[in-house]
């Protein structure tokens, strides 16, 4: 039912990227030839590409940055082994080779992954890229003092639990060996079949020791894709990116790197990029931002005016809110309560509380309604749109509350349109239905997200949201629902409680596959099984909508993360 | 002085300057009259007057109010909403018609109206009872520190600084965030604003019964042998009445302003009751896209600290003394005064 509807929202918004592309053709003032012919949308080499953000590029070192498919910003900058897919039209979801020619080859059980370097590869400096410096680029991100980065490598290589980087050991990994100047081979403790995935992370750029200047590196990292730093200031709050002369398009399929220059400018405020966006003045009329979507009043605003509204690209992110239980405590220790609430819940309401239709999606499945996550529809507790509070009063007498219950929902004071007072309201006000009496708990946000997920202080009934790392089930449902991964001491993910033998072990047998649309299939399996707990409620699946400059054209925006890219944009 | 003063010019002194004598700050029954006729004397208060009358007429009669319009505050609507365009009300003007008629709020379609005039009972409510509790703990208080020993005042006075230092909304920020959820919030915000801010009205209570013991009818008082508290009771609260209902009147709108600014803040009432700090809060970013939803509670918020400054400025204008005299400056005019309470004593008896 969703998927259709999802597949005319692309085509709509790739025809709707061609309208703009063709409008702001017509209305540049250098494109003469462009409006004598009557609309000429290819995208052209040069000018300034600005983007307007919220948040700073940060710690700008390889090491330090935590991105999913290697990033927007930095994967301008730096290449890692593999990447995510960009080409327009495709799935935008896919592993894809960078700097090495294909997307890694493994061993039978998925335990050993050989890579080959693509030939003729070159730092902007002109000196060539080796399969050692990739190996110490990861090595490096081992350095307690360049900490940041996911945990995977830690978990996952031979040997690594207590390696603190090579500044303390230079013997190096052993698990990573580089036995010429071309092939690099990780040696894993388990089977991962989704190896390919972690590699597109940026502790997978190389990093030539010879100019490794420690935690100073972020200030001036060097490249390896179409863009170098040239200047960063107050650590990424303003980044300028030129052009990498030694980069090559002929080695890197996924780049356009149509403009010239990038000029990167954050700790703006998310209202002042929208308007800035929707005013188009000077360099704001070359500008896009990698973080920022349209909130509902601001796409209230927007869909009222036509030329606004054919700037708008809609992105999607493998990313799920819910309601979680706690079933440690009363009264969701007993499963139909948990289904009880499951029926009675109003998706419409919170759907629009999370911005409407055009911003979120109502969603029945814990994993995320993308093909890439082995998304497989299913509704245990059919509630219909607006939810279904006979079938939730019954299951209630059932369970030995003939007169309703009286419960607390924990949420977060942020407004954040996911575990905000608006959605908690909306819950409270369909659940009144079936006889529910909900008490809203606000907490601030990092109140809230202390403790939710702290095994101590976890209240029984809350709102959660959860985005993977990579489109794939693993990401999404292991740290959630693997019976291992309960944390009694620190963050905790497995707020479910959940420790299923035949659940764990489905997802070992999985993590072995290396055939990764076979293991989409058991991931949505998977799921569906996990959700016959009612250990969560999903609730919806965000939509971002992305507003941009004017003269902005070839608008990709994958699936991956959503979010407009900035190596495929042009502004000419 | 009043040492040299015999027990029976005592009980004369006191007669003399007893309740309902001095026209300029003792209201007493025909003190009232007096109050009356002055404050009526001033147009900008008498409209804030009855502004002020509707507002709390309105929050009493709110249940009433939407019953008649068949609405309720917390009701969603998902069919008067336009879900694809970001929840914004359909219809002209937030949907104003005769279903709604202030239209409906964005996202949840719940009536306006409803949620405004409800809002009024948050708004009000607490602040007046924050007020209520102000002036107790400050009359108190003051009270205590100016009859007290030297060392009773320098404790309360030196403690009246604290609170008077404290910043109110900082303070009331970390006391709400840490209080348990299952308090009920409106009594929470009342007692966080009634309790942190009395310092000012302490510190004028204090000094204006510093003032009043030096008149002769207190020491008459004194000397005639009554204890502190008849004193206290029976000849400086009449006194303190003009100061005391002055600032009240003012503390009034500046307590709707805090309860707003803390509603908006987020640690206010909670949800589903609307306030309306809580409603601009909501409302901000709709300021281009449905404007009338902010509009709304951020011109009832005008209105009634409006209204209520300038009622309050009225009510100062009429009990102030020295505002008195300044109007009215001379022997004869007084005398006219004496003239006429007499005669209203008169004709009331």
């Amino acid at each position: 039912m969703r998927q259709p509807s999802l597949t005319a929202r692309r085509v709509a918004a790739v025809s709707v990227s061609l309208v703009v592309a063709a409008g702001a053709a017509a209305c540049g003032p250098e494109d003469n030839d462009a409006k004598a012919s009557g609309g000429d949308s290819a995208p052209h080499q040069g000018g300034t590409l600005t983007i307007l953000n919220r948040n700073p590029q940060q710690d700008f070192d390889p090491a330090r940055l935590y991105t999913s498919g290697g990033g927007k910003v930095p994967t301008l900058v730096f290449r890692t082994l593999t990447t995510r897919n960009r080409e327009n039209g495709a799935p935008g979801t896919e592993v894809v080779p960078d700097l090495a020619t294909d997307t890694g080859r493994p061993n039978k059980d998925a335990t050993e992954w050989t890579y080959t370097l693509k030939e003729g590869l070159k730092y902007e400096d002109g000196t060539a890229i080796t399969s050692a410096d990739i190996k110490y680029g990861i090595e490096r991100s081992f350095a307690p003092e360049l900490s940041g980065g996911a945990p995977y490598l830690r978990d996952w290589l031979v040997g690594a639990a207590d390696y603190q980087g090579p500044y303390k050991d230079s013997k190096g990994l052993a698990a990573i060996e580089t036995p010429d100047s071309r092939t690099i081979v990780f040696h894993l403790n388990k089977p991962e079949g989704e190896f390919p995935y972690l590699a597109t992370q940026t502790q997978f750029a190389p990093v030539p020791k010879a100019k490794d200047t420690g935690t100073k590196y972020e200030e001036h990292p060097v490249s390896s894709g179409p863009y170098k730093v040239v200047k960063n200031e107050n650590d990424g709050e303003r980044l300028t990116l030129e052009r990498n002369t030694y980069w090559s398009a002929k080695t890197d399929a996924e780049r356009k790197a149509y403009p010239d220059k990038i000029d990167v400018r954050s700790g703006l405020d998310s209202s002042v990029i929208n308007q800035r966006l929707s005013a188009s003045q000077g360099a704001d009329a070359t500008a896009i931002t990698t973080d920022t979507n349209l909130g509902p009043a601001e796409l209230a605003k927007v869909s009222g005016d036509k030329e606004l509204a054919a700037r708008v690209g809609t992105g999607h992110f493998g990313y799920t809110d819910y309601i979680a239980f706690n079933p440690n405590v009363k009264p969701f220790d007993d499963i139909r309560v948990r289904q009880a609430i499951s029926y009675a819940v109003d998706r419409s309401s919170v759907v629009n509380a999370a911005g409407g239709s055009s911003l979120a999606e109502a969603a029945t499945t814990y994993l995320p309604n993308q093909k890439s996550f082995g998304y497989e529809p299913y509704d245990l507790f059919p509630a219909g749109s607006t939810g279904n509070a006979a079938k939730a009063r019954e299951l209630l007498k059932q369970a030995g509350h003939p007169n309703g219950l009286t419960i607390t929902l924990t949420h977060s004071n942020s407004q954040d349109f996911e575990t905000s007072p608006e959605i908690a309201t909306a819950i409270q006000d369909a659940l009144k239905k079936a006889g529910i009496t909900v008490k809203l708990q606000g907490l601030e946000d990092n109140d809230y997200s202390d403790t939710i997920h702290d095994v101590k202080t976890e209240p029984g009934f809350f709102l959660a949201h959860w985005g993977a790392d990579w489109p794939s089930g693993g990401p999404f449902l292991a740290p959630i629902f693997d019976g291992r991964q309960i944390v009694k001491d620190g963050a905790n993910f497995n707020t479910g409680f959940l420790n299923d033998k035949s659940v764990n072990a489905e997802i070992d047998a999985i993590n072995k596959l290396t055939d990764l649309d076979a293991a989409a299939k058991r991931w949505g399996a998977l799921d569906k099984k996990i959700g016959a707990q009612a250990l969560t409620v999903p609730l919806f699946h965000p939509v971002y909508k992305r507003l941009y400059g004017e003269d902005i054209r070839n608008i990709v925006i994958s699936d991956w993360d959503g979010v407009l890219d900035p190596s495929q944009v042009a502004v000419k | 002085m009043s040492e040299a003063v015999t027990k029976a010019a005592a009980e004369a002194v006191i007669a003399a300057q007893a309740p309902g004598t001095d026209p300029a700050s003792v209201p007493g029954a025909s003190g009232a009259r007096q109050f009356w006729r002055r404050l009526r004397a001033q147009r900008a208060a008498l409209v804030a007057a009855v502004v002020v009358a509707l507002l709390v007429l309105v929050a009493l009669a709110a249940p009433l109010l939407t019953a008649l319009e068949g609405q309720d505050p917390t009701t969603y609507h998902p069919s008067l909403i336009d879900s694809a365009r970001g929840g914004v009300p359909v219809g002209p003007l937030g949907g104003i018609g005769g279903d709604h008629w202030l239209g409906v709020e964005p996202q949840t379609g719940r009536d306006l109206f409803a949620r405004l005039v409800h809002g009024a009972r948050v708004s009000l409510g607490v602040a007046l009872a924050a007020t209520i509790i102000q002036i107790a703990i400050g009359v108190t208080l003051g009270i205590a520190a100016a009859l007290g020993s030297r060392w009773v005042d320098q404790l309360l006075s030196r403690i009246t600084d604290i609170f008077v230092a404290l910043p109110l909304m900082i303070m009331s920020l970390a006391l709400l965030a840490i209080v348990p959820a299952g308090f009920p919030r409106p009594v929470l915000v009342t007692l966080v604003i009634g309790l942190l801010s009395w310092g000012n009205i302490a510190k004028v209570v204090r000094a204006q019964t510093l003032t009043l013991k030096g008149l002769d009818h207190v020491s008459a008082a004194r000397l005639s042998g009554w204890g502190t508290w008849r004193i206290a009771r029976r000849e400086l609260l009449p006194g303190l009445a003009a100061p005391v209902i002055t600032y009240a009147a003012l503390l009034v709108p500046q307590n709707i302003t805090v309860e707003a600014a803390l509603s908006f803040l987020g640690v206010g009432v909670k949800p589903p009751t609307p306030s309306w700090g809580q409603m601009l809060t909501a409302a901000d970013v709709w300021y281009q896209a449905a404007p009338q939803y902010l509009l709304l509670p951020a011109g009832a918020l005008f209105v009634t600290v409006l209204a209520l400054t300038v009622l309050g400025d009225g009510v100062r204008t009429a009990l102030d003394p020295r505002a008195a005299s300044r109007l009215r400056v001379g022997t004869g005019r007084r005398r006219e005064h004496r003239a006429d309470t007499a005669g209203e004593k008169e004709t009331s008896s």
